[in-house]
């Protein structure tokens, strides 16, 4: 071997070298090991109010009207913003497939908040929409609506998807339980 | 032998200054735009070096004097309000973005109507749009360090868009986020790309921008009828840099900031103890005035658009925030190869010389505009098709209108440029 090909050689192998040593270093950049501490729902989770006075109570079946809705996280589990769920109560006799008649108690129904156009915390609307009628959900971002009554469908706006449900049923305190997971992935996804 | 004496001994101040003293700056007012961007940086290290003394950069939680527990950044932030000035330097800031980037804009805007761009001035064209982007990029992540509701729900939909994105898009969210949003990760790290990163790209950014310009000389607007003269291609008219143009920028710098201290006195802006801290909820917000086209074009997009294409989703959400702001960015950065015209040189050239280039330049200006405009659709109680129609309408009618009114007023021969000579 002589100089020539001793020094091409080294070079190669240092700029090799040096990628392999910063590959793990750029990975780090990607920070999911703190958030894969936050968990997320699970099947018996309590759902409780998000916000309010009583933020961290149980939601029951009692504790609010019929259309109206309220924002909770499954209990312990509010560090996850993917947890937050829109909790409807609607007349039961209105409620349509699409939506996972399974997932219903008494009225009771539960969405992500997190809307699935740019992941903004949906409303539930007390007003009337020209293209909407009530009760629906609707995005205060880029006006997406959904129709709570039938699976959260996309009824207009710029939302691609409808907002994954999350199937609940009342234990016998008439609190808010889940039974399953969200029936889509949670959120904006390409 | 004095300290001036002593120093030109070690430095040859006196030929340095003969080389670059003279520097000639032709007199127009649009040419100051883009010192006004320049200072309006200057203002934004200056203050920005005052509030990282104080401002804290962390998403946990800490209890005050009394006071509920609150996120330390946001906690920090009302702190820095509470300083005597503290709220107005703060102010300043914000008004000093905001003003840096509308100038930056204008200055893009006199670039483009003048030709200016033009061989040998692609290099800085292209240069000119990158300081652009790094621009609001620098402001974006400035937006989410007071940690107010507003700043968060801001970030989250930046957070959405970067999701978006086909094929890459949530690995790339977790890159530029660490991690989802929110989360504590976030803060620290949109600190570093605001206080280090951000500044240093800019300050390297600028200087290679007015290094090119010292090599290239401004343009300069041209008489009506004066043909380039090969000859004096060289030169340039104007002040020089010492001491005319010196005391100019001096009193431009004064202007500006009496003009900051101004709007950050009687107008405030981003109020963050008014928004109060982060909430699960979202509140009706809308972007600052920059970014107003892309939340028109997003709330334009109706979800049905979306489509599948090469196994990624391609959403309405993808389209309205990188397919149509990314198609418009690449006409933009492409103008100077797209501009056929074989004119090149020292010279300037009236707006009203060309009238495809001043009509496509209105056109598109509008389109930002309506654009913008579809923003406030629900406010000015317009519909998705009235917005879709003035979208694509207005733009197309003021571009015809005024390459119609243009072309016949040309054979008249507008009065261009400099007066007198």
């Amino acid at each position: 071997m002589n100089r020539r090909r001793f020094a091409n050689w080294s070079l190669k192998t240092g700029i090799v070298a040096a990628i392999a040593a910063v590959i793990p270093g750029v990975l780090t950049l990607r920070g999911r090991s703190r958030v894969a501490a936050t968990r997320g729902v699970a099947p018996g989770d309590r759902l409780v109010f998000a916000l309010g006075q009583n933020a961290g109570q149980p939601v029951t079946q009692g504790g609010f009207t019929q259309n109206e809705a309220v924002l909770a996280y499954p209990e312990g589990k509010s560090d996850n913003h993917e947890n937050l769920v829109v909790v409807c109560k609607l007349d039961p006799a209105a409620i349509k497939p699409p939506t996972d008649m399974a997932g219903v108690a008494q009225g009771v129904v539960a969405y992500s908040a997190v809307c699935t156009h740019l992941g903004c915390t949906v409303r539930f609307s007390e007003e009337p929409m020209e293209q909407a009628p009530f009760p629906h959900i609707h995005c205060p971002c880029h006006g997406a609506m959904f129709d709570p009554q039938k699976g959260c469908v996309v009824l207009g706006g710029p939302a691609p998807r409808p907002l994954p449900q999350l199937p609940v049923r009342l234990n016998d305190k008439g609190e808010v339980v889940v039974t399953g997971p969200f029936s889509a992935a949670v959120g904006v996804k390409a | 032998m004095g300290v001036s004496g002593w120093l030109e001994d070690r430095l040859s101040l006196d030929k340095f200054g003969a080389k670059y003293l003279g520097k000639p700056f032709p007199v127009h007012s649009t040419f100051f735009l883009g010192e006004i961007a320049l200072f309006c940086f200057v203002v934004l290290v200056s203050t920005g070096l005052y509030l990282a003394l104080f401002y804290e950069p962390s998403a946990v939680t800490v209890t005050g004097e009394g006071a509920a527990a609150l996120p330390a950044a946001y906690a920090s932030t009302l702190a820095i309000d509470s300083h005597p000035f503290g709220a107005l330097v703060r102010r300043v800031h914000h008004w000093a973005a905001h003003l840096m980037i509308a100038s930056v804009v204008l200055h893009l805007l006199r670039i483009y109507f003048t030709a200016s761009y033009r061989k040998p001035r692609e290099v800085n064209w292209v240069l000119g749009l990158v300081l652009l982007g790094a621009t609001i990029a620098a402001s974006f992540s400035g937006y989410l360090l007071p940690y107010d509701q507003f700043s968060v729900t801001a970030t989250a939909i930046g957070y959405g868009i970067a999701r978006s994105v086909p094929w890459i898009g949530s690995t790339a969210a977790d890159f530029v986020f660490a991690g989802q949003f929110p989360s504590a990760a976030t803060v620290p790290r949109f600190f570093a790309y605001h206080v280090v990163w951000a500044p240093l790209a800019l300050s390297a950014l600028v200087a290679l921008h007015l290094v090119i310009l010292l090599k290239q000389k401004h343009t300069e607007l041209r008489a009506p009828g004066e043909r380039p003269d090969p000859a004096e291609a060289r030169w340039i008219h104007g002040i020089p840099l010492w001491p005319e143009q010196a005391a100019l920028m001096g009193l431009l710098f004064l202007i500006l900031g009496a003009a900051l201290a101004a709007l950050a006195a009687f107008l405030p802006v981003h109020p963050s103890a008014f928004y109060g801290p982060p909430q699960p909820i979202t509140p009706e917000v809308k972007p600052d005035w920059y970014l107003l086209w892309v939340y028109g074009a997003l709330r334009l997009i109706p979800g049905t658009l979306s489509f599948r294409f090469l196994g990624a989703t391609i959403g309405s959400e993808a389209i309205g925030a990188m397919l149509v702001p990314g198609i418009l960015g690449l006409i933009i950065l492409f103008v100077p190869w797209l501009d056929r015209s074989p004119e090149s040189g020292p010279y300037a050239e009236h707006p009203a010389a060309s009238p495809g280039r001043l009509a496509l330049g209105l056109a598109v200006v509008t389109l930002f505009l309506a654009l913008s405009l579809a923003g406030f659709g629900a406010e000015l109680g317009l519909s998705v098709p009235v917005l879709w129609g003035i979208t694509v309408l207005a733009p197309l009618g003021v571009g015809w209108g005024v390459h119609l009114l243009v072309s016949r007023g040309k054979s008249e021969r507008i009065v261009l440029g400099r007066p007198g000579r």
